[in-house]
């Protein structure tokens, strides 16, 4: 080992931190989930919420916990007796008749002291007349049942610019809801996906192939025999079984079973579990380790024509033009190795060993890689883009409203998720209904036609539209505090997601039931 | 308009008018949905606002949503208990606690909390375990809701709840509504006691506990895991003696990071960290508030419908996966036939001739869906091996090592029991 690599391994064992402090502690449970990085870009974001209703009051509440930067609720209303009584972010009777905003900032900043909350009693039709870049100035605005004629102004102003904020559409009446995103373009780095890099045990690298080759296993005292890595068995076994069958891989299901015995015969005694843990991931040995498909298709992604890279291109472009230029060069054909080894039958000597292998030759192909970057990108996102390329997610949004000027489209997903495809145009049928005056208490009859209306006549309403269109009727204004609290939850999620830019959020929309307890997502 | 209100500002027992706007477009009129035995109007309403009483089991992350879910949907008798006291790592997103209430109980504040906020509301608090109450005490409540992060808490309430049904009775059925969250992702359930699956059938949907062998601790240390592992069970009750190992003391916890430390340096092991030494030793559990508030608010609307009749309540299983869209999953989970609660059936238990009662011990430990952590064991005469009290098991120590086969005829029965569990478990015993 050379001089350099016991520094390395110094410094990475005995930096001793101390206890946590008071903000780390707090956000203990949450940072397990997005570290620091995501902590960071929440705590940069300012979220704008379009109404304080009880839906907008819990949304608000699960961003407020974790500690965004800044909220601002736009609400010119004053609280009403009704909403005395569902908002828990309301002082209840005492609230009646004051501003709704600011009653309901005073309450929710008292949830997480760093957290800035501001009431604007302005009206969104003002604004959005007078001042439209106040409102993309914010990270993301979310806005719950707002007037139709509203929502498409304030849609299509975010719509403008591929740079403005994403707009989430929150839609409830009593036990039904919906919501939707609208966002250009999203990229993930970070998708915490649960599928794990390939160890490349059928592509091996030179060293760890030449380390597989160097061990004499028949030498060995029983003890070492028994903590040889699965990885370095299969390595062995497979460039002993392509010597012996000219160079090619076990193919045929027979074969496949022949090389798992062999893998097994190699025991000098029955208990030897490293053998048994090499037999049962054999099957790396004839997967193919190759760029995974989902990442061939972001090759083509039109962002990385080299006119679009000219332009002011995000670093996450620049690296995955990177990444394809590597996959293209690199004899393999496969994406950069990453280090991370998972935990195998072993012991400390040779699992250690092993790891370095991975390690040197993981950061050899980062400076390969890095030597394709056309541009100065930030280390720690190197680091973070090599680790997840086999996960990476570009995801192209819609302008709110597309799917349902699209008749196809709402024909087709009619027949194939009937229930969600019906809440959803209940919701729309209401919304339509109330536009402009938000008072109106429409019947089934009318709900329908308006449905009927969206779809085309031509289009037949399947028997859930009953139910449906029935529970919108029953409870045109109702916000229930459960389905406040559920959409509370859901669309706090789904905001988190996207200002951090970790987990993939919701594609299309989001509809719940909450008489059957269910979710499903349409019109993707 | 039928307001009181008080000096104080406080609203009285009499509402004020449209208070319940939002919950009464519902219970004034029944849905597509809506069962034919629904009675809209006044009498649903005076059941639940003066009548129900319901429970809520743990006043955590799920119990703060709860109970102010059910505080707004009308209920007006609500008890609650909870044995935790408030850790700053709770105020992530147990949002009735701030800085000021570090160490007191959690039930107590988050009643009062409650209490002032939703005037008219009466939250009797419990602090102290589920354990402390007996029947009579479940027998008054409607409903019980369970937001618990406990595994053995729960299935010490689901055999309560299972135990306390009487067929005479129906008023003894008490529904049991179960939420639980892991990060994005979480559960909700409705468990008619006796009726549908109960917590005890779906006991193989858990995820088994990550351990590590003794033997890789000690000797063949790979994971920073391993070398935590080490500081926590074997270089503690070395270097410490008897003292209590406290996972929130963090002088405890930096002890044990240090030791850790220094065993990684020693085997050239990198990334021992502090946050991972708490999660290790602590078994840390992700939680964040959105998801508590989507399993929180899916609990207490199903606690509404089951009140109210207002439309069907969930059959019977909510799982919700957040990490990659919103992926959730409605299903009707089947009662388990040799379930030890509600099955009411023996177990068959195949073993081997030559095994020794130990054996068989680890076995009940490590058994997907048996998971009983300390049992002891008699036939229906006779003990057979009993962890407690100290001189029975004494009495009983030397069968460990005797043949199951010696103690136990072919088709015999076994019968296990724990502390920690209301219920006993029968087995019967044939030899392969
Ligand atoms: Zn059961």
């Amino acid at each position: 080992m050379s001089s350099q690599d016991s520094q390395d391994i110094e410094t990475a064992t005995t930096a001793i931190e101390s206890a946590p402090d008071t903000k780390t502690r707090r956000y203990d449970r949450q940072l397990r989930l997005w570290a620091a990085t995501g902590q960071s870009a929440l705590e940069s974001s300012r979220v704008l919420l379009i109404s304080g209703s009880a839906t907008s009051t819990s949304i608000l509440k699960n961003l407020v916990l974790p500690g965004i930067g800044h909220f601002t609720i736009l609400d010119h209303a004053k609280v009403s007796h009704s909403d005395a009584g569902n908002n828990f972010f309301l002082e209840g009777y005492n609230s009646i008749g004051k501003s709704r905003a600011e009653e309901a900032v005073q309450l929710l900043g008292e949830l997480n002291d760093s957290v800035e909350g501001r009431a604007d009693t302005r009206t969104l039709g003002s604004i959005l007349k007078a001042h439209p870049e106040w409102i993309t100035s914010f990270t993301i605005v979310i806005a719950h049942n707002l007037d139709h004629t509203l929502l498409n102004e304030l849609s299509a102003l975010l719509w403008k610019d591929a740079k403005y904020p994403p707009l989430v559409v929150v839609r409830s009446a009593g036990f039904l809801a919906d919501f939707y995103i609208q966002f250009h373009e999203h990229t993930i780095i970070e998708s915490h996906s649960e599928i794990s890099p390939s160890l490349r045990i059928d592509k091996p690298f030179p060293a760890l192939r030449e380390h597989a080759l160097s061990l004499e296993f028949d030498k060995m005292d029983s003890t070492e025999h028994g903590h040889i890595p699965y990885v370095v068995i299969l390595v062995r076994a497979l460039e002993d079984w392509k010597k012996s069958h000219g160079g090619s891989l076990p193919k045929s299901y027979e074969e496949r079973q022949q090389f798992k015995k062999g893998v097994l015969a190699l025991k000098v005694k029955g208990d030897e579990e490293n053998f048994d843990e090499a037999e049962t991931q054999a099957y790396r040995c004839w997967t193919e380790t190759k760029v995974p498909s989902e990442i061939t298709a972001l090759f083509s992604d039109p962002a990385l024509f080299i006119e679009a890279m000219d332009s002011n291109q995000s670093p996450f472009f620049h690296l995955l033009a990177a990444l394809k230029e590597y996959t293209e060069q690199c004899d393999t054909h496969t994406l950069p190795l990453t280090s991370t080894l998972p935990d195998m039958k072993s012991d400390t000597h040779n699992y250690i060993h092993l790891q370095r292998l991975y390690k040197t030759r993981a950061e050899e192909e980062r400076q390969v890689f890095k030597s394709y970057l056309r541009v100065p990108v930030d280390d720690a996102m190197v680091d973070s883009f090599v680790k997840n390329a086999h996960a990476l997610v570009v995801l192209r949004g819609k302008p709110w409203g597309t799917f349902d000027e699209d008749k196809a489209a709402l024909g087709e997903s009619l027949s194939t998720m009937p229930k969600e495809t019906c809440i959803h145009l209940a919701l729309s049928a209401l919304s339509l209904l109330q536009a402009g005056d938000t008072s109106v208490s429409p019947s089934a009859e009318s709900i329908r036609a308006k449905i009927q209306s969206i779809v085309g006549q031509y289009t037949e309403l399947p028997d859930e539209a009953d139910d449906a269109i029935g529970e919108i009727a029953r409870a045109p204004f109702s916000e229930l505090p459960n389905t406040a609290a559920f959409l509370g939850g859901m669309v706090a999620q789904e905001v988190i997601k996207m200002i951090t830019k970790q987990y993939v959020p919701v594609r299309g929309y989001c509809v719940i039931d909450l008489i059957e307890t269910c979710t499903g997502t349409i019109g993707a | 308009m039928a307001t009181e209100i008080n000096v104080n500002g406080a609203a009285t027992s009499s509402d004020w008018q449209d208070r319940y706007y939002h919950v009464d477009q519902i219970l004034d009129r029944p849905g597509p949905r809506t069962d034919p035995s629904f009675l809209a109007g006044d009498e649903v309403k005076d059941f639940l606002r003066n009548k129900c009483k319901i429970l809520v089991i743990g006043a955590g992350g799920l119990g703060c949503e709860i109970l102010a879910n059910l505080a707004l949907t009308g209920f007006k008798d609500i008890h609650l208990i909870d044995m935790d006291t408030i850790d700053i790592s709770n105020l992530n997103r147990q949002f009735l606690f701030r800085p000021a209430d570090v160490g007191r109980p959690k039930a107590i504040v988050a009643a009062e909390y409650v209490m002032k906020r939703v005037p008219g509301v009466q939250v009797t608090p419990y602090y102290g375990k589920i354990q402390d109450k007996g029947d009579d005490y479940y027998l008054q409540f409607n409903l019980v809701i369970c937001g618990l992060d406990s595994v053995e808490a729960r299935r010490w309430i689901n055999a309560t709840l299972v135990n306390l049904v009487d067929p005479e009775n129906p008023e003894s059925l008490k529904p049991l509504i179960d939420g639980g969250t892991e990060g994005f992702k979480g559960q909700a359930r409705v468990i008619l006691p006796t009726v549908s699956s109960c917590y005890e059938c779906s006991l193989d949907m858990l995820n088994k506990p990550t351990t590590f062998p003794i033997c890789t601790i000690a000797n063949t240390p790979r994971l920073p895991e391993h070398c935590i592992e080490w500081a926590s069970v074997l270089e503690w009750p070395r270097a410490r003696g008897d003292e209590k190992l406290d996972t929130d003391d963090p002088e405890h916890i930096g002890w044990l990071y240090s030791i850790a430390v220094a065993r990684a340096k020693e085997f050239k092991i990198e990334g021992v960290t502090w946050s991972l030494t708490q999660g290790v030793v602590k078994n840390v559990i992700p939680a964040i508030a959105s998801t508590n508030a989507i399993i929180a608010a899916s609990c207490c609307n199903e606690a509404f419908k089951i009140a109210t009749s207002s439309a069907a309540y969930l059959n019977n299983y909510f799982m919700l996966i957040g990490t990659e869209g919103v992926y959730s999953y409605t299903f009707e989970h089947e009662k388990r036939d040799h379930c030890p609660v509600c099955g009411g059936e023996a177990l068959e238990m195949p073993i081997s001739r030559d095994w020794t009662v130990e054996q068989l011990i680890e076995l009940l430990t490590e058994k997907q869906n048996i998971q009983i952590k300390k049992p002891s064991l008699a036939t229906p005469g006779k003990p057979i091996y009993f962890q407690q009290p100290p001189q029975l098991e004494e009495a009983t120590r030397p069968n460990l090592e005797k043949k199951v086969l010696e103690l136990v005829p072919d088709g015999g029965e076994v019968v296990v029991t724990a502390s920690t569990l209301p219920f006993s478990l029968s087995l019967i015993i044939t030899y392969i």
